[in-house]
C-alpha cells in the first residue's frame, strides 16, 4: 500500500521543508519531491489497481497521478527560472513553493480516494492552496481574479456538496467501491444528487455556464500557475465529474453531462473568435478542451472514454507548454495584447516554434495526441447520436482551431518593428515548453498502453 | 426534535433576511456567529437525544470554529483593513428582502415537486431556501466580506441539513468540510484585504475583456 501513497507524500514532505522559509532550500526540496513523485507515479502504473480502505486507484487514477506529477516537475523547473520576473510578489518566493507543493498534494490526494466526500474535501482544498498563487503578481487584476476564483468556485463546490449528500441519502455510503456495486434505495434521489454534484465540480473544471472565473484567472495569473491550472487542475475537477458519472451511471446523468460538454465547446469556440489577449485566448481553448473531455467521459462507450483520457494527457503537456511560452513572451514584451506582440520568431526563435506547435496541439491538429483523442470522441458521438451531432461539434472545433492558430501565427510571424525588443531566448524557460510539446506528440505512441491501463482492474 | 428543527430553520431564514438589509459589516458577522451557535446547539441536543458521539463532536466543532473562531478572525481582519459600513448595495435593501421572501417560496415549490416525494419531510425546503439566500447574498452585495458570509451561510445550511437528516454521515467528511471552511476564510481574508483598496481601479481594467 505504501507505494500508492508515495506520490502524494513527496509534495507534502516538500511543503514542510518550505516552512523553513529559505528560497534555495524550498526550490531544491520541490524539485526533488517532483522528481520522486513522477518516479513513484510511473512505478504505480505497473502495479495492480488498489481498492484498500481510503484508497481507490484504478487505471484512470494512475494516469492522473502520472500527469499531475509530470506537470508538477515541469512547473517547478519553469517556476525556478520564471520567478525572477516577479518584482513584488504577494507572498515570498519560498511560500510560492510551499503553496505549489500543497496544491499538487491536494490534487494527488483527490484522485486517489475511495470516498466521494473526501474527494470533495480534496478538490475544495485545491482552491485554498492555489488562491494565493493566482494573486502572486500582487497587482489589482490578479487580486480581483483570485477573489472571483475563490468565491465562484467555492459556491459551485457547495452545490456539489449538496449533491454528494443526496447521493449519500440514496446509497447510504460514499465509498466509491460500494457505490459502484450497491443498488440505490432511491434512484431519483441519486440522479438528482449526481446532477448537482456534476454542476459543482464542473464549476471548478471551467465548464459553461459556470466558467466565468476561468478566463480571468488564466489571463492574470503568472505563466506557471496558468499552466498548472489549465493542464491538471481542470482535469482533476473533471475526474470528480467522472467519478460521479461512474457511480450514478444513468442515461439522464450522462445526457446532462454531455449537454454541458457540448455547450462548453460551442461557447468557448465563439468566445475564442473575439479574444484580444493571448493568455485569455488560451483560457478559452482550455474550456473547449475540457468540454470535449466531458463529452468523452459522458458517452458510455470505450472509444469515447479512451479518447477523453488521451485528450486529457496530450492537452496537459501541450497547454502547459503554451502557457509557459506566454510567460516568456510576457517577460519580454510586457503586454498580453495580441496586437502588441509581433514577430516572436525573431525575438524568441525556439519559443516561437514551440508556441506554434503547442497551439496546434491544443487545437487538435495531427499528429498530436489531442487529434487522436478528439477523433475517438467524435467517432463515439457519431455512433451514439448520428452524423449530425458529430458534424455540429466538428464545426465548432474547426472555428476554435482557426481562431487560435490564426492569432498565434500572427504573433509568431508578423513583421517586427525595428528595435522593438531584443532577442532573449533563455535556456531553461525555452527548453521546458519544447519538451512538453514533444511529449504531447509522443502520447500517440502510448495509446495501446493507456488503453491497457484503463481497462485493467475496472470494478464496473 | 422535528419542532426544534423547524424553529432553528425558521430562525436561520430570519437571520439571513436581517443580513440582507444590514449595512454594518460587524453586525452581519455577529449575526452569522449567532446563527452558527444556534446550529451547534441544535446538533448538540440532537446528539444527546440520539446518543450520537458524532453529532456531539460536530456540535462542539461547529461552536468552536463557526461560532467563535471564524467570526473573531473576520472581525480582526475587518478592524485592520477598512471601513465598517457598506452603504451602497447592488440590490436595494427593500428589494433584497422581497427577493429573499420570494426565494423561500421558490425553495418550497422546488422541494415540494422534487425531493418531498422521496424524503416526506415537510421542513426539507428550509436548507434549500438558505442555500438560495446565501447565493443571493453573494450576488446582491459588493463587499467581499459579505460575499464570504453568504458562502458561509450556504455551508451552515448544509450542516443543519446533514446534522438533522443524516446524523450517521462519517465525521471525517464533516471535519474535512470544516477544515476547508477555515482555509477558505483565512485565504479569502488575505486576498480581500488587499483587493478592497483597489476595487474601483479594477472595474475599468476588466471592462475591456470580452466573453
Amino acid at each position: 500500500m505504501i507505494y500508492y501513497i508515495l506520490p502524494i507524500l513527496f509534495p507534502f514532505a516538500a511543503s514542510i521543508v518550505c516552512l523553513a522559509k529559505n528560497y534555495s532550500l524550498s526550490e531544491s526540496a520541490s524539485l526533488i519531491a517532483s522528481v520522486l513523485s513522477i518516479t513513484a507515479s510511473l512505478y504505480i502504473l505497473f502495479l495492480k489497481p488498489s481498492y484498500i480502505n481510503f484508497l481507490y486507484i484504478d487505471g484512470f487514477s494512475k494516469i492522473m497521478l502520472v500527469i499531475i506529477s509530470a506537470i508538477y516537475l515541469t512547473t517547478v523547473l519553469f517556476s525556478s527560472a520564471y520567478l525572477k520576473h516577479i518584482k513584488n510578489p504577494i507572498i515570498s518566493k519560498s511560500s510560492y513553493f510551499l503553496f505549489l507543493n500543497l496544491f499538487v498534494f491536494s490534487m494527488l490526494f483527490s484522485v486517489s480516494l475511495n470516498n466521494l466526500g473526501l474527494m470533495w474535501v480534496g478538490i475544495e482544498a485545491t482552491t485554498i492552496t492555489s488562491a494565493l498563487l493566482v494573486a502572486i503578481d500582487n497587482d489589482k487584476t490578479s487580486l480581483e481574479s483570485s477573489w472571483r476564483y475563490i468565491i465562484i468556485v467555492s459556491t459551485g463546490l457547495v452545490i456539489s456538496l449538496v449533491g454528494i449528500m443526496l447521493i449519500y441519502a440514496s446509497m447510504h455510503t460514499l465509498k466509491i467501491t460500494e457505490l459502484l456495486i450497491n443498488k440505490p434505495s432511491h434512484p431519483k434521489l441519486l440522479v438528482m444528487g449526481a446532477v448537482l454534484a456534476i454542476v459543482g465540480f464542473s464549476t471548478k473544471a471551467g465548464i459553461f455556464p459556470m466558467h466565468t472565473w476561468l478566463p480571468d484567472v488564466h489571463g492574470h495569473a503568472i505563466a506557471p500557475v496558468s499552466a498548472i491550472f489549465s493542464s491538471i487542475l481542470l482535469p482533476t475537477a473533471l475526474f470528480g465529474v467522472y467519478r460521479i458519472i461512474e457511480t450514478a451511471s444513468f442515461d439522464s446523468v450522462r445526457i446532462f453531462a454531455l449537454l454541458l460538454g457540448v455547450l462548453t465547446v460551442v461557447f468557448a469556440s465563439i468566445f475564442l473568435i473575439s479574444q484580444k489577449f493571448y493568455k485569455r485566448m488560451f483560457a478559452y481553448s482550455s474550456m473547449e478542451n475540457m468540454g470535449m473531455i466531458l463529452i468523452g467521459l459522458a458517452i458510455d462507450n470505450k472509444f469515447a472514454f479512451l479518447g477523453a483520457v488521451i485528450l486529457l494527457v496530450s492537452h496537459a503537456f501541450a497547454k502547459s507548454s503554451a502557457f509557459y511560452t506566454t510567460g516568456n513572451i510576457l517577460s519580454i514584451y510586457k503586454t498580453r495584447d495580441i496586437n502588441n506582440v509581433k514577430g516572436i520568431i525573431k525575438t524568441l526563435p525556439f519559443g516561437a516554434y514551440s508556441f506554434l506547435l503547442s497551439a496546434m496541439a491544443v487545437a487538435g491538429a495531427p499528429p498530436f495526441g489531442t487529434f487522436l483523442g478528439e477523433l475517438f470522441i467524435i467517432y463515439a458521438l457519431y455512433l451514439k447520436f448520428g452524423i449530425v451531432s458529430a458534424i455540429a461539434v466538428l464545426i465548432f472545433l474547426s472555428i476554435s482551431f482557426f481562431s487560435l492558430n490564426h492569432k498565434v501565427a500572427k504573433i509568431c510571424f508578423s513583421i517586427t518593428p525595428e528595435k522593438q525588443v531584443q532577442k532573449k531566448d533563455e535556456v531553461i524557460s525555452s527548453l521546458i515548453p519544447i519538451i512538453n510539446t514533444v511529449l504531447a506528440f509522443l502520447v500517440i505512441f502510448f495509446v495501446g498502453f493507456i488503453n491497457n491501463i484503463l481497462t485493467s482492474g475496472m470494478l464496473k | 426534535m422535528k419542532e426544534l428543527y423547524l424553529i432553528v430553520g425558521f430562525a436561520q431564514i430570519v437571520f439571513v433576511i436581517f443580513m440582507q438589509w444590514q449595512i454594518y459589516l460587524k453586525k452581519i458577522i455577529l449575526t452569522f456567529a449567532l446563527s452558527s451557535i444556534i446550529i451547534a446547539a441544535f446538533l448538540f441536543l440532537d446528539g444527546i437525544m440520539l446518543n450520537s458521539t458524532n453529532l456531539l463532536i460536530l456540535g462542539t466543532l461547529t461552536i468552536t470554529i463557526r461560532g467563535f473562531f471564524i467570526p473573531r478572525y473576520m472581525l480582526k481582519m475587518l478592524n485592520l483593513a477598512y471601513k465598517e459600513r457598506e452603504p451602497r448595495h447592488i440590490v436595494p435593501p427593500a428589494a433584497s428582502i422581497i427577493i429573499s421572501l420570494f426565494l423561500v417560496v421558490l425553495a418550497y415549490i422546488v422541494y415540494h415537486f422534487t425531493l418531498y416525494n422521496i424524503t416526506y419531510i415537510k421542513a426539507g425546503s428550509i436548507p434549500i431556501a438558505l442555500i438560495l439566500q446565501g447565493m443571493f447574498l453573494i450576488i446582491s452585495r459588493n463587499n467581499a466580506f459579505i460575499q464570504l458570509t453568504g458562502y458561509m451561510v450556504m455551508e451552515n445550511s448544509l450542516f443543519l441539513f446533514a446534522g438533522y437528516l443524516f446524523p450517521e454521515l462519517p465525521l471525517i467528511i464533516e471535519g474535512g468540510i470544516l477544515l476547508d471552511l477555515v482555509g477558505v476564510v483565512m485565504i479569502s481574508s488575505i486576498v480581500i484585504r488587499l483587493r478592497e483598496d483597489a476595487i474601483s481601479a479594477i472595474t475599468e481594467q476588466f471592462e475591456k475583456f470580452k466573453g
